[in-house]
C-alpha cells in the first residue's frame, strides 16, 4: 500500500470544466517541504502534530490543498495558523521588502470522498508565509517502560525511565520534536512502523523499601487447607524529591527489575507493572513471593454477644503463626480489611462495619496512622533472622475486634 | 447521482390534466436569476428561494418545474409573482401520475412581456454544523476563541452564487422532509434519469455556465466550490441577527457549493477571552473522577456575546509554552444563548490528586420492635431492657469522611464538589454547604500550590423507621472523625 501525504500550495491553475458528476482537479502545484514538525505527546488520549512550511503566496487569492492517504488524520483537528512571514518577493520599495505578508484564511472547503481539504487564503503580496498546520494524528502511540537495578544490598536502585513511540500512523517524518508533556524534547526522525524508545529520565541512588506484606484480601492464600498466606515481596520507591524521585507523575508502565550480583553484573528478579504514581504516592512493585516468610492465619475466636432481640456484638480474634526462616531479620506488613473479615465470620450483610479494638490484639505501637484508613488495617511486625541452628522462632500476634450492633 | 432541478416554459400548446402522451414538444429554459439557501441544523431542512424571468403571454402559460433525483419535497413547492402580481394568476398546479418529481403550473397571464417569478420549497440534504477552537495561552488566563460554520451539500443539487442563510434554533416539523421527498420513491415509481429531460439539463447548465465562467478569475478545477475572486482578500462577515426565537446567520456575497461538498467558513473570532479554571467533581455529569474546567462567559465583557453559540464542538488547544501546541480536549457543546457560561471539562489533571478517605463508621439510635406488637423501644436508652423476641426496625448510620485534594500544580486552584446522598439524610461538616437539590450537596474550596486539604464531613443517614422523608439537611458542626 503506498502512502501519499503532502501539502500543496497552488500557485496557478490550469482551466477546466465543472462537471455535474466528478470535480476533475487538474491543477498546478507547488510542494512546500516540512521545515519543522513537532510531535505533542502530552495528551493521553491523542497525539498532536504540528508542522512548520514555508508557503509560497502570490498576491491575491490562494488555494491550500492539504490531503492525506492512508493515514488517520481527523479532519475536524487540523488548525491552519501563519506563524510569520518571510518578506515580500514583489515589493517595489526596498524598504518595504522586509514587510511581512499579511495572510488571512477565507474558507475552508472539503471535497466529496477525498482525504483533503482546500484552505482559501488572502495575501496582501508575493513571498512565502511560514505557516504551522497542527492536527490528531491516530496510531502514533507511546507506552512508558522502566528499567531498575538495585544495588546488590536492595537499598537503593537506579530508575530509568524509557519513552516507546510505535509510529504505526503510515506516515513518516524526519528529524521531528518528540515530547511527552515531561522531560527534554527529543529531536528524531521516526519512520513508517518504526519504533523508537527514549530514556526520558534516569534516578539515581532512590531509596528503595523492601517489604514482605500479607493480605488475605489482596493477595490470598499460598496454601488454603493450611491457612499459609501469600507473602510477596515488594520494591517500594516514593516519589517525591526526599527520594530522588518526584520530577513529575510516574506513568503506568512495565518495570523490569535487576540486581546486581556482586561480580559486576546484574540479574533479572522480576518484573511488574507500575501504576500511574502521582507525586509523593508510593509505587509498590511486586517482584516475587517470599516464600522464606511462612504465616499462618486463623480465625481464634467467633462469638455473638447479644445486645437485644436480633441485634448483637460480635468478638472475634484472627491469629498470626509467623516464621522467617530467612539468615536476615524481616519487617513483616500485615494487611487486614475489617469489613471482610466481619463477612467472613457473619456474611456480608451489606452494612458498614462499626469496631473496636479489643484488649487481646498483641500487634506493638497499634496499626500504621499514616497508611492505615477505617476499614483497612495495617500493622509492621519485626522478625528475627533464624538463627544459627536454621530454626526461625514462631512469632504470634492476634488482631481482637469488637464487631458492634450487627443483625 | 445526477442531480436536476429544471424549469421549463411550456411553448407548445399541451395537455395539462391529461397524460403527457405527445412526443414532439417545445420549451425554453429560463435561468435562476438568484437563489437564497436557509438552512436549519436542528432539522435536516433547507428553504430554497430561486428567482427567475419568465416571458409570458396572454391566456394560459403552462409552467413546468421538475426535481429528479434531488430530495425536495413537492408538497413545499410555491410559486409567487415577484412583478406583474396583479396581472399573473396560478390558475392551478398538476403533479402529473406519469412524471413523479414534476409538477405543472397552469398561470393566467394578462401580460405579453417579462416577468419576475420566485420559486420556494424545501429541500433536505443541505446542512449546517458549528465549530469552535478555543486556543489558551501558557497562563491559561486567557484564549482566543474562533467559531466557524461549515455547509454541507448532500442534497444532489448545485446552487451556484447562492445566499446562505444559517437558522439557529429548534423548528418544529411534524414531518421530515427527506420523507416527503422520497415519498413518491417508495411509490416504485422509475425516475426519468436519461432522454429528454437529460438533453434540456445539459442546455441548462451550459447556459448557466457561461456567466459562471465569466465570473471566475481563472479556472481552477473547482474554485466554484470554493468562490475563488481575487477581489475577495478579507473573510467573509458572518451577519447575525435575532429573529424571533431563532438567530439567523447571513454570510457575505454568495457561495457555491456543489453537491458532495462542503464548505467552512469563520463566524466569530474573539481575542484574549478570559479563562477561568475550576476543578469539579460532580459524578451525575462527569463521572466518579476530578475534572478540570475552563469556564468561559458568552458575553461581550468577555469578548464574546455577539451572538449564541449554535450546538457544535469545541476543540481546545494550548501554548504550551515550547513555542507549540498541546491538544488539550474536544467536547460538544449544546447550544450557548448570549450571557451564558461556555464550559468546557478538559479531563483529569494528573497533578490534582482527588481523594476520599472513610475516616469512621458507626451506628445509634437503634430502635426495636417487640416482634409482631407495635412496642418500639430505643437500645441506647438507659435502664432500659428490651425483650429478646425483637427485631431492629430504625437506625442512624454515621459516616466520617474526608475529601483530601493534593495540588501539585503551580497556582491555586478553585474546588467544587456536588454529589447526591440519597435517603433521609444530615450532611455535617465545618466549611460552609449547600444544597444544590433535595439530594445534593454543594461545597467549594481554594487548595494552594504544594499543598494539600483535608475537607473533613459526617453523613447521618436515617435508616428503617427512622428515616422520615427524602432529604438532605445541611448543618455546621465539628465532625467526629475518631472516638
Amino acid at each position: 500500500m503506498r502512502f501519499h501525504r503532502s501539502l500543496l500550495c497552488l500557485a496557478v491553475a490550469a482551466a477546466s470544466v465543472v462537471p455535474a458528476t466528478a470535480f476533475a482537479r487538474i491543477k498546478l502545484i507547488t510542494l512546500p517541504v516540512r521545515e519543522r514538525v513537532e510531535i505533542q505527546l502530552d495528551n493521553p488520549n491523542a497525539t498532536l502534530v504540528e508542522e512548520e512550511r514555508i508557503v509560497p503566496l502570490v498576491r491575491g487569492v490562494n488555494q491550500v490543498d492539504f490531503s492525506w492517504a492512508n493515514t488517520q488524520i481527523d479532519p475536524g483537528t487540523i488548525v491552519f495558523r501563519v506563524v510569520g512571514g518571510a518578506a515580500k518577493a514583489d515589493a517595489k520599495a526596498e524598504a518595504k521588502a522586509t514587510d511581512p505578508l499579511d495572510v488571512k484564511v477565507l474558507s475552508v472547503s472539503y471535497p466529496p470522498n477525498e482525504a483533503s481539504l482546500v484552505w482559501q487564503v488572502s495575501s496582501n503580496g508575493s513571498g512565502g508565509a511560514r505557516v504551522r498546520i497542527s492536527y490528531l494524528l491516530g496510531n502514533m502511540n507511546k507506552s512508558f517502560n522502566y528499567r531498575a537495578t538495585a544495588s546488590n544490598d536492595e537499598k537503593t536502585l537506579v530508575l530509568s525511565e524509557y519513552m516507546r513511540i510505535q509510529n504505526l500512523a503510515n506516515e513518516s517524518f524526519g528529524s521531528s520534536g518528540l515530547w511527552a508533556g515531561f522531560g527534554p524534547r527529543f529531536l528524531k526522525p521516526i519512520g513508517i512502523n518504526e519504533t523508537k524508545e527514549m530514556l526520558v529520565e534516569k534516578f539515581a541512588e532512590v531509596p528503595v523499601k523492601k517489604t514482605y506484606t500479607c493480605d488475605p484480601q489482596a493477595h490470598g492464600y499460598l496454601d488454603r487447607p493450611q491457612n499459609k498466606l501469600m507473602v510477596p515481596m515488594h520494591y517500594v520507591l516514593t516519589n517525591n524529591k526526599a527520594n530522588r524521585l518526584g520530577a513529575a507523575p510516574l506513568q503506568y508502565g512495565k518495570v523490569r527489575i535487576f540486581q546486581e550480583d556482586g561480580h559486576g553484573g546484574t540479574a533479572f528478579i522480576g518484573e511488574d507493572w507500575g501504576k500511574f504514581t502521582p507525586l509523593d504516592d508510593e509505587m509498590r512493585l511486586y517482584v516475587g513471593v517470599a516464600q522464606d516468610i511462612v504465616v499462618r492465619r486463623t480465625i481464634d475466636k467467633n462469638e455473638v454477644h447479644r445486645i437485644a432481640g436480633n441485634l448483637y456484638n460480635r468478638e472475634v480474634v484472627v491469629k498470626y503463626e509467623i516464621e522467617n526462616f530467612k539468615d536476615k531479620a524481616a519487617v513483616l506488613d500485615v494487611s487486614e480489611n475489617v469489613r471482610a473479615i466481619r463477612n467472613e465470620v457473619a456474611g456480608d450483610t451489606g452494612r458498614d462495619v462499626q469496631w473496636e479494638l479489643d484488649k487481646a490484639t498483641t500487634f506493638d505501637g497499634g496499626p500504621d496512622k499514616e497508611k492505615s484508613t477505617f476499614e483497612q488495617l495495617l500493622y509492621h511486625v519485626s522478625l528475627p533472622a533464624r538463627g544459627a541452628d536454621g530454626k526461625a522462632d514462631k512469632i504470634v500476634h492476634k488482631l481482637h475486634l469488637l464487631i458492634k450492633n450487627e443483625w | 447521482m445526477l442531480r436536476i432541478i429544471q424549469f421549463f416554459f411550456l411553448a407548445t400548446i399541451l395537455t395539462i390534466v391529461a397524460a403527457h402522451a405527445e412526443n414532439v414538444d417545445l420549451s425554453t429554459v429560463p435561468s435562476r436569476n438568484s437563489v437564497q439557501l436557509t438552512i436549519y441544523n436542528s432539522e435536516d431542512l433547507t428553504l430554497v428561494r430561486e428567482t427567475r424571468k419568465v416571458s409570458f403571454k396572454p391566456g394560459a402559460n403552462p409552467l413546468q418545474f421538475s426535481w429528479a433525483n434531488t430530495l425536495i419535497d413537492p408538497t413545499s413547492v410555491e410559486l409567487r409573482f415577484l412583478s406583474h402580481a396583479d396581472k399573473l394568476t396560478v390558475l392551478d398546479a398538476t403533479f402529473p401520475h406519469a412524471k413523479p418529481q414534476m409538477l405543472i403550473w397552469n398561470v393566467q397571464s394578462e401580460i405579453d412581456g417579462d416577468a419576475v417569478i420566485e420559486i420556494t420549497y424545501f429541500t433536505s440534504g443541505i446542512h449546517w454544523s458549528a465549530d469552535y477552537v478555543c486556543l489558551a495561552d501558557a497562563e491559561e488566563a486567557h484564549a482566543n476563541v474562533d467559531g466557524f460554520v461549515r455547509v454541507s451539500n448532500d442534497s444532489g443539487e448545485e446552487y451556484e452564487d447562492a445566499q446562505v442563510r444559517l437558522v439557529v434554533g429548534k423548528i418544529n416539523l411534524v414531518e421530515k422532509v427527506a420523507q416527503l421527498a422520497r415519498a413518491l420513491e417508495r411509490d416504485g415509481r422509475q425516475l426519468d434519469k436519461l432522454g429528454r429531460s437529460e438533453l434540456r439539463y445539459k442546455a441548462l447548465k451550459d447556459y448557466d455556465k457561461k456567466e459562471a465562467d465569466a465570473s471566475y478569475a481563472y479556472g481552477y478545477a473547482h474554485s466554484g466550490a470554493l468562490g475563488g475572486r481575487f477581489q475577495i482578500e478579507k473573510p467573509k462577515e458572518v451577519a447575525k441577527e435575532g429573529l424571533g426565537e431563532y438567530f439567523i446567520y447571513t454570510i457575505e456575497g454568495t457561495e457555491t457549493i456543489p453537491s458532495g461538498w462542503s464548505k467552512r467558513l469563520r463566524s466569530l473570532e474573539a481575542a484574549n477571552v478570559p479563562l477561568k479554571i475550576q476543578y469539579r467533581y460532580r459524578p451525575a455529569e462527569y463521572g466518579e473522577q476530578l475534572v478540570r474546567m475552563y469556564l468561559l462567559t458568552n458575553n461581550k465583557e468577555s469578548k464574546l456575546g455577539t451572538t449564541p453559540l449554535p450546538d457544535g464542538t469545541v476543540r481546545v488547544f494550548r501554548h504550551n509554552g515550547r513555542d507549540g501546541l498541546s491538544y488539550v480536549a474536544s467536547q460538544a457543546i449544546q447550544y450557548v444563548p448570549i450571557g451564558d457560561k461556555i464550559e468546557l471539562k478538559l479531563g483529569v489533571d494528573p497533578e490534582v490528586i482527588f481523594e476520599l478517605v472513610k475516616k469512621r463508621t458507626w451506628r445509634d439510635a437503634i430502635w426495636m420492635q417487640i416482634n409482631g406488637t407495635n412496642v418500639l423501644d430505643r437500645v441506647d436508652r438507659p435502664d432500659v431492657k428490651i425483650d429478646i423476641n425483637s427485631s431492629v426496625v430504625g437506625w442512624d448510620d454515621h459516616r466520617a469522611y474526608a475529601r483530601r485534594v493534593r495540588n501539585y500544580t503551580e497556582k491555586p486552584i478553585d474546588l467544587e464538589v456536588r454529589h447526591a446522598i440519597p435517603g433521609d439524610v444530615v450532611f455535617r461538616s465545618e466549611f460552609a454547604a449547600k444544597n444544590h437539590d433535595y439530594q445534593t450537596v454543594e461545597y467549594a474550596a481554594t487548595v494552594q500550590p504544594s499543598k494539600t486539604a483535608d475537607l473533613a464531613y459526617e453523613i447521618v443517614q436515617h435508616q428503617g423507621r427512622n428515616a422520615k422523608q427524602n432529604r438532605l439537611v445541611i448543618q455546621s458542626a465539628t465532625v467526629r472523625s475518631s472516638k
